[in-house]
């Protein structure tokens, strides 16, 4: 761009909206949880200053690293299966196939769809005694008695992840697709004439071609799996017991049942520093490898 | 015909069968859902399942006298005044990111939209709950649509600076050198040619909003209910309003459905915030 004294200034004008309102929205709520974390919090009311007592009680709160456990086994297990279904969909999609453009705004639907309502099909197919799913599989087959997949203490974490499941692999299989349809074509052609197989093809061309992708698109969507929270607390509110409680749900239950608001902004602060964490380096793979930003 | 040729071409039905019947297997609660609308609640709990049914209209009735057309008006008020505010607010900073990559700071600034855009809702719904409650702002219209700007214009931002970076420069250069100044550059020339990123990540942003839960659930109460958070209410001790439920749900897909089939290639870049193009 052309210089000038003028061009010092004149992106800090344009950006500086933006900014004050996130700063407004985003910092000062941060800042103040922070501040509140540090304090003993009587409901709303900040007490006096009381260094790590917040944080300790949470440490040494049985229910926190439980929580912390299910959100560990449900993010481990639902994003590498989202991951590998997603990358097999996307190499079936690849292929020449009738009527593609009717079929890819399809996927995009549980996607999109708002996870409440995700939650709602799911209620429904799964509903116990005469849900579609329930009972003419789970139940005739003995999986399981007349009750919802939900409220089985063995099971309902895993009936969530296998709703997030139904949820985010189109999204992975369309994210993987839009990266194959965009590989350059001459090392394939280079390939094809020195006779290489279909699989060698796949594992010297396409995967070392796609790895910076796969590696955002991943990484992301393990970032994005950290934060759900609507499906969860629609299908089972973090039980029966507390077998599904999540971290979000634990940190909801900590202000909106326990008014326990000293637990609930330590809990939030060391979120908020994981996510940090996750952010940076999501943020310099990005960039680094994809040149995305 | 060879028969290399009619080998592909079985090849090419077989991936078809085989890929709609899974897209279609796939969707089918969706198809489920849209079926319960009608279902009369003698025959829903039915076992074995009925396929077959007089359709009825009684959930319908039940969900425009608990006053539904109230919930699809906040929702509209509330997505619309908040996607406008953040393209007013958003689309200057999106060029400005995308022309001025030299600028001091820039990587730190762009990193903290980001780390606006990745915080999960549930750690900020706390100290909005808290400082709405001083201020006031709880249970308003004016506090649900400034929290949604915390996810909805750091997306904003960063997905149209991808769009915004795929312009050629050359065009604003031009017209700075024949002496017009830098505003109506932007205004005149460079935000026509955003329109179409601005089109769909604004989109994208009312759509996040339509389908937005926890801060409405909490931050809304009992004056400003969005679609979502009607479902709270037909889920009671008494039991489960299935059909009704089926209806909320039908309704929140409706723009969805419509968004899907219209953006279907930016749909990618932006759930990747930009690092995939569609």
């Amino acid at each position: 761009m052309a210089g000038g004294s003028r061009s010092t200034w004149y992106p800090y004008v344009l950006i500086a909206p933006a900014m004050i309102t996130l700063v407004v929205v985003g910092l000062i709520p941060f800042l103040y949880t922070i501040y509140m974390s540090f304090h003993k919090m009587n409901y709303a009311q900040v007490g006096p200053f009381t260094w790590f007592t917040n944080y300790q009680a949470l440490l040494t709160n049985k229910a926190f690293w439980q929580s912390l456990w299910v959100t560990v086994v449900f993010v481990c297990v639902a994003v590498p299966v989202e991951f590998m279904l997603g990358l097999v969909g996307a190499l079936l999609l690849h292929q020449k196939i009738r009527l593609r453009q009717v079929l890819v705004p399809l996927l995009f639907i549980p996607t999109m769809l708002a996870p409440i309502v995700v939650a709602i099909l799911w209620k429904i197919m799964l509903a116990g005694a005469w849900g579609l799913l329930s009972y003419n599989i789970l139940e005739r087959f003995g999986i399981l008695g007349d009750i919802s997949a939900f409220a089985s203490p063995t099971l309902a974490l895993y009936a969530l992840i296998f709703v997030d499941i139904w949820e985010w692999t189109p999204f992975m299989i369309l994210a993987f697709f839009a990266g194959l349809q965009s590989l350059p074509l001459n090392p394939y052609r280079a390939a094809a004439i020195d006779g290489a197989t279909a699989v060698q093809t796949f594992f010297r061309l396409t995967v070392p071609l796609m790895i910076p992708l796969m590696a955002v698109i991943g990484l992301l969507r393990f970032i994005d799996a950290f934060k759900i929270f609507d499906t969860i607390y629609m299908l089972t509110g973090g039980g029966p017991g507390s077998a599904t409680e999540s971290i979000n749900i634990f940190t909801y239950k900590r202000v909106f049942d326990f008014w326990d608001i000293g637990s609930a902004t330590a809990t939030a602060v060391i979120i908020w520093v994981l996510f940090f964490i996750f952010c940076n380096i999501f943020y310099k793979i990005a960039q680094k490898k994809l040149k995305a930003f | 015909m060879t028969s290399a040729m009619r080998s592909e071409k079985r090849n090419e039905l077989l991936y078809t069968a085989i890929t709609w019947a899974i897209v279609l297997t796939v969707l089918f609660p969706v198809f489920w859902m849209a079926l319960m609308i009608f279902k009369p609640e003698s025959v829903m709990f039915e076992r074995p399942t009925v396929w077959l049914f007089k359709p009825t209209l009684d959930h319908f009735k039940y969900v425009i006298e608990m006053g539904f057309i109230k919930n699809v008006g906040a929702s509209l008020i509330v997505c619309i005044a908040s996607t406008l505010l953040v393209i007013l607010l958003g689309t200057p900073a999106a060029y400005a990111f995308a022309r001025f990559q030299k600028m001091k700071g820039r990587d730190d600034m762009f990193l903290f939209i980001l780390a606006t855009r990745m915080a999960p809702p549930i750690a900020l719904v706390i100290p909005f709950y808290l400082i709405y409650a001083k201020i006031g702002l709880n249970n308003t219209y004016t506090g649900l649509i400034l929290v949604y700007l915390t996810f909805n214009l750091s997306f904003y931002v960063w997905v149209l600076k991808s769009f915004c970076q795929e312009i050629p420069v050359e065009l604003e250069e031009a017209a700075m050198a024949d002496g017009y100044p830098r505003s109506q550059v932007l205004l005149r020339i460079v935000i026509p040619l955003m329109r179409p990123g601005i089109i769909a990540t604004s989109v994208l942003c009312f759509i996040f909003a339509w389908n937005e839960f926890l801060y409405a659930f909490m931050l809304g109460g009992k004056e400003v209910k969005t679609i979502p958070t009607v479902i709270t209410i037909l889920i009671t001790a008494q039991g489960v309003k299935w059909g009704e439920l089926a209806i909320v749900g039908m309704v929140a897909l409706l723009p969805v459905l419509f968004v899907v089939f219209l953006l279907q290639r930016h749909i990618v870049r932006g759930l990747t915030l930009g690092a995939v193009k569609g």
